[in-house]
Order: structure tokens, then sequence, then C-alpha cells
């Protein structure tokens, strides 16, 4: 750098509060600071662990804040890590966002830490941590994995002739062909929405789904241009042409509108429609993530997960890990969590442990997603998740919405231009 | 001895000139100057800046979404300047008007202008949406609805349909401070011609209010370039990045893609786009009033 400019931005970076202060001078910090969704359920659950961590005397007290409201919570961690003020421990972190912040040299690999095996393999996470792997590392451990499958309104299934949730495309046509009335109501919300973050909940769960769980983004290269990510563009192209589905991203809750007889909802949604739709949910059935195959027993589908990070700043890390492992460890806490939030803790065991048996066997529901936790896969670990789903929304299926690319075209041309962004970021 | 007595009048002026030299100093001059050393470093939040040279222009201008950006702000003020511009103007017409409660009805319309972006847009995104009640008046009237978020030139019209309910009741005041300033002589001078009202409109009333219009014009611009909560909230970019703004590239660029260092070349860019602009339009229509 030349000194010139090594001055000006020196004196620039000291004003913005780009330096830190010297952990050397620093006190050492009496407890551990962790940051939690800000949002009633998990806040409750959290409210309850913290206090039993701390009434047993097992390691250094915990105190909890939920992330402070701005944004999202990427926006918060990031301010908090520019300036210095991160918490020890995040939770409610997206694997995308934990892979940038992890390349950014702010998260300490959990992997490394002592405790780690113990609690992979003592909350039989061994396969799904797989997908949480970058490098060899692990950065975030998942809390929970949510598997994304399909409502449908029996009701409306049973006036149309219909005994069982629909499964496959062809499904989903001839109930399309018999419910849709052009502009007033269709049969099947095929886009989740119009943002980058609603490609989980359509083109990748139904491309896992397809493929039987392989990866969209491999060893840094964009891989759905197959049979299978064509058979998922030609089911949403066919569902726009024949107007089954409606153009417009953001519907208001159509399964309760009628507007639609089928959509994408994951577990949190349970709870959500039972305290305010009640009357739609007793005509609630759930079926599979949709294929075009008729003999597959149990369909690979998208995992909504999100994890929980360790900060390299943390003076308390060994610490902070046990109360992690003590947390994510504890098959009561895993009930706990799932009887406040209605989410899957990510675990593979969910249905043959006896502890969460009493509380599946009151909620059929949720065991329905309890069930597809094992196959349920969570996004592409890559710093570039963002670009990747804007291209996706772009070149697939805002142009298999707009009609003005085939299915083949619409596929090659999102793939080049994921090719493109990863490329340049390599 | 009163404090203005020890001073000389430029001393006692540059005294209370300093609070805002310092505040200007502080939020404008200082994070000015951040930007310039940031568009031409290498910068990643974490690590220390170093100088890159002209590496993030390069980068910036090779990004299709920059571009589509930057293209989406001529679309929106396509769309955006004849609905603001008639709709103030007919407001400024019609406040001339009005004898009783003028200033209600200027705080009303203004009202629009100091409502919560965020508040508004989430109401007008469930106005347009396909089930909402505009779409749902003209399917039972007319067996039809509007794609307001699924087409990319209805998105924009939406947006700035939003944008122009808000700025309208701002720029119609303006417009109306010009209209009180021209002299009701030259009208009736004109009436006395036997003028007809479109000749008068567009020989008298607008070449005299020209310095309110172009007021109007240079706001309509930089508004054109800074859309970024109506978009955000009421489209999220789309379909097909149709109501993409610049400000929206940034802030992800920035803040999602965690290169502050392009989003602050791309904010020169985008400042020397709008000063080009503005200056552009000020050549081609100011004009100064004199009158004779």
């Amino acid at each position: 750098m030349r000194p010139g400019f090594a001055l000006l931005v020196a004196a620039f970076a000291v004003l913005a509060g780009c330096s830190k202060a010297d952990p050397a001078t620093s006190q050492r910090p009496q407890e551990i600071r962790l940051w939690v969704a800000p949002n009633e359920a998990e806040e409750s659950f959290w409210k309850v662990a913290v206090a039993r961590w701390n009434k047993s005397g097992l390691g250094m007290p915990v105190s909890f804040t939920t992330i402070p409201t701005t944004g999202s919570s990427e926006d918060a961690v990031l301010s908090s890590l520019v300036a210095g003020t991160e918490p020890d421990i995040s939770s409610n972190m997206f694997s995308g966002f934990a892979v940038q912040i992890a390349d950014l040299k702010q998260l300490q690999p959990l992997s490394s830490m002592p405790g780690y095996q113990a609690l992979i393999i003592g909350r039989h996470m061994q396969g799904l941590i797989r997908n949480w792997t970058v490098n060899g590392n692990v950065y975030a451990i998942p809390i929970y994995s949510n598997p994304t499958l399909i409502w449908w309104r029996s009701d409306i299934l049973a006036r149309y002739g219909f005994r069982q949730a629909p499964r496959t495309y062809q499904d989903v046509y001839q109930l399309s062909r018999r419910y849709a009335e052009a502009e007033h109501r269709y049969g099947f919300q095929v886009a989740a929405g119009c943002n980058w973050e609603d490609r989980w909940f359509d083109f990748i769960a139904y491309y896992y789904a397809a493929s039987n769980g392989r990866p969209y983004i491999a060893n840094g290269k964009a891989v759905f241009d197959n049979a299978a990510g064509l058979k998922v563009a030609a089911f949403m192209d066919t569902m726009y042409k024949q107007g089954w589905t409606a153009g417009d991203c953001d519907p208001e809750e159509p399964l309760v509108s009628g507007l639609v007889a089928g959509a994408s909802h994951g577990p949190w949604d349970i709870g959500r429609f039972e305290h305010m739709y009640p009357d739609t949910m007793k005509h609630i059935v759930i079926g599979p993530m949709l294929t075009d195959a008729t003999s597959v027993t149990q369909t690979a589908t998208f995992a909504d997960s999100k994890g929980i990070v360790l900060f390299k700043n943390s003076k308390v890390k060994d610490q902070a890990f046990a109360f992690i492992a003590w947390v994510l460890g504890n098959d009561q806490l895993n009930l706990l969590w799932l009887e406040k939030t209605g989410m899957m803790p990510a675990r593979a065991d969910l249905l043959t442990n006896p502890v969460f048996k009493p509380y599946f066997a009151s909620h059929p529901m949720a065991k329905i997603y309890a069930d597809y936790v094992n196959v349920a896969v969570p996004p592409a670990l890559n710093e570039n998740t963002i670009d990747i789903q804007k291209a996706m929304s772009l070149q697939l299926v805002g142009a298999l919405a707009n009609g003005t690319k085939t299915p083949a075209v619409a596929l090659a041309d999102a793939e080049r231009q994921i090719e493109r962004i990863l490329k340049v970021h390599q | 001895m009163r404090l203005a007595d020890k001073f000389s009048d430029p001393q006692f002026g540059a005294v209370l000139a300093l609070s805002y030299l310092a505040f200007s100093a502080v939020f404008w001059a200082y994070p000015f100057v951040w930007l310039l050393i940031l568009s031409v470093s290498d910068w990643r939040f974490f690590d220390a800046p170093t100088f890159s040279g002209l590496h993030n222009l390069f980068v910036v201008l090779r990004d299709p979404e920059f571009w589509t950006g930057l293209w989406n702000v001529i679309r929106f003020f396509a769309i955006f300047f004849p609905i603001a511009f008639l709709g103030s103007l007919g407001f400024a017409f019609g406040l001339q008007q009005v004898r009783h409660g003028k200033a209600f009805v200027a705080l009303c319309f203004l009202l629009a202008n100091i409502s919560s972006g965020v508040a508004f847009s989430l109401v007008f995104k469930k106005l347009f949406s396909s089930t909402g009640p505009i779409n749902n008046i003209l399917f039972a009237w007319f067996g039809y609805r509007i794609p307001w978020m699924s087409d990319p030139n209805f998105a924009m019209l939406a947006i700035a349909l939003v944008v122009s309910w808000k700025f309208v009741g701002y720029y119609g005041l303006i417009l109306y401070s010009g209209l009180q300033t021209v002299p009701k002589d030259i009208y009736d001078a004109a009436l006395l011609d036997h003028t007809p009202p479109l000749t008068r409109l567009f020989r008298i009333t607008l070449p005299m209010i020209n310095a309110q219009l172009i007021m109007v014009l240079v706001f309509t611009i930089l508004v054109s370039f800074s859309i970024f909560t109506e978009a955000y909230l009421i489209t999220g970019g789309g379909p097909l990045d149709s109501t993409n703004t610049p400000m929206m590239v940034i802030y992800e660029t920035a803040f999602r893609r965690l290169q502050p260092t392009h989003a602050a070349m791309m904010s020169i860019i985008v400042a020397a786009a709008s000063y080009a602009l503005i200056r552009v339009m000020r050549v081609l229509f100011e004009r100064e009033v004199k009158l004779a």
C-alpha cells in the first residue's frame, strides 16, 4: 500500500470504528453472550434452556438477548462484527451467511472444538452434518431441519375425486384440469414467491425430489441442468402455460381462500394455521414433495435449516462450546424445542428416540414432517447463495412464469449464469 | 455585553455557521471521503483496506445487475415523471380554486409525503396483489385481473403510481407557490386579447413558473435514482429484475454479497449519472423568466 493512502485509510478506519479493543488489555468476560432469533417461540425456548444451564452450575453463566431488530438477522450480525460488539454465540444463522463470514475468518470451526464428535454422535447427526461441512470444517451446527412438504385442502380434493394427496406431476395436472378456472383459482402454487430465498421452497425443493436429493451445486459448479432438472422445469412450464398456477408471486394465504388446492409449507405453519385458520386446518392433508415417479415412497425434499455459530473473537470459546454441546445434546431440551417452536430438531432419531414418541403420538402432522427429516437436504453451502438463487429466479422461474423461454433453454441459461458467478468468485 | 457585540458581523456569522459546518463535516464530508477511499480499495469489512486502483470500477461495469438497475431508473422516470408532473400540476391548479380550508387540503396531500415508506408500501402491496381489492373489483366487474406483480411493465407502473401518490402533494405545493407569483395583469391582458385557455397555459403559465417546474423536474430525477423502500417491499425487484433499482443493487452488494468497495464504486457512478442527467435537463429546459 502506498504510504499516503495507508495513512489516510488508517485515519478514517479508526474513525469508522474498524479498530477493535486489544483483547489482551480487555477484562475477561464473566458470562457467555448469546443471541437468539427474534421470535416469541424461540425466545421462550432459550429462556428455559438458559435458566436451566445457569442453575445447573455446569459452566460459565449465559445471558441471552434476541438479535437486534434491523433489516435481518444477517444485517445485525454483520454490523456487530464490524463494530466489534458481536456476542460469543448466535443462533438463527442460515448456512450461506455462515459460509460467507467463515470465509472472512469470523467464525470458529466447531469441528475443532473438544466434545464436537461426541455431540454429533450423541445427537445422531452424522448424516445430517455432511451437508454443513465446508473443506472439512463445520462452522455452524444445525439446530433444526424442517422438511418442506405440500399441504392440500382435503375438502377440495374430495370434491374433485381425489381420495389422497397428489404425489406426482400427473396427479397435479389432473386435479388442476378439474379445479382451476382462468384467473379465478388454480390447482397448485408453483412459485413460493418473488425473492431469491423463495427458490428454496420451489425449484430447489422440486429438484431435490426429482433427483433423489442430489446437489444442485457441487465442487463449485452448477449441476442441475440434467434429466431431473428438466423434469422440474417442464412441470413448472406446464403449470404456467395451462394457467393452473398464479403468476402473482404473493397471493395472500391461497390455501385459506381456496385460490389454490395445494402449496408448499413447513412445520412452523402447523401452529400458525391452527391458531389463525382453524377451519382451514381441519381440511389440511400433507403430501410429499412432487415428482414424476409413482414408485418412490419417501421423496427427498428441501430442509429449511438454521444453525448455531461461535464467533472467532469470543474469549470464552471452550465455555461457549460446552454450552452449545449441552443444549443441542440434551434430549429433553430438544423435546422442549419441538414443543415450543414446532420445528424439527436436526437429528436422525426423532421417530425412534422414546423421548419424542409421546409428542409425535399427540401431533400427527408433526410426525409426518419428522418422517422426512432424514431425506430433507439443506441448501448448497456456498457464499454466493444469493447470486445463485437470483440467477435461478431471473433465468429459470421468472422466465418460465412469463413464458419467455422453453424449459430446456431456461435451465441451460440459469446454469450458465451461475457458472459465471461461481467462476468470478473462485 | 452581548455575544454579538464581541464579534464583527462576519465573525459572528462564522460562529453561527460553525454548528452547520461541524454537522456537515461529521455527517457528510467524512462519509463522503471514506466512500471515495473505499471505491478505490479492496476491503471486506474486517481486513485493512488496500489500494486497488480502478479494479472496482471494472468489476462494477461488468455487473449486469447494476446495468439493469440503471436501465430501470430510465424506465421508472419515463412513467413516474408524466404522472407526477401532471398530477402535481392538477393539484396546484385545483388548490387555486379552493376558497375555504386551503391549508387543510394541502396538508391532506402532504401527509402522503411524510408517511412511513414501509407502512404504505405494505398497504399498496396488498392493494396490488392478484387477490387484492383492486383486482377483485376488476374481476367482479370486467372478469379481468391486472398482473401488477407478475408483468415487468405493470410492476414498474405499480411502483411509479405508489411513488407518485407520495410526491404529488409535495410537488403540487411547489408549483402552487409558482402560480401565486404570476402577475394577474398578464392574464387580464391575455383575456382582453381573447387568448384561448391552452395558449394561456403554454405561453403564460408554464413559462412563468419555469423555476418551479425545473425544481420539480430535478426532484423527480433524484427520486428516480434513489428508489429503494417501495421497490424493495412491494416487488422485491422482480419480476425478472424489472423493478430492481441501483439502490437495491448497492444495498445487496454491500450487505448481502459483503462487497462494500464494489458498492461504494456503484454509488459514485449512480451519483455521477444523476448529476449528469440533471445538468442535461437544466441546459435543455431551464429558462430565465423576465418581465419586460
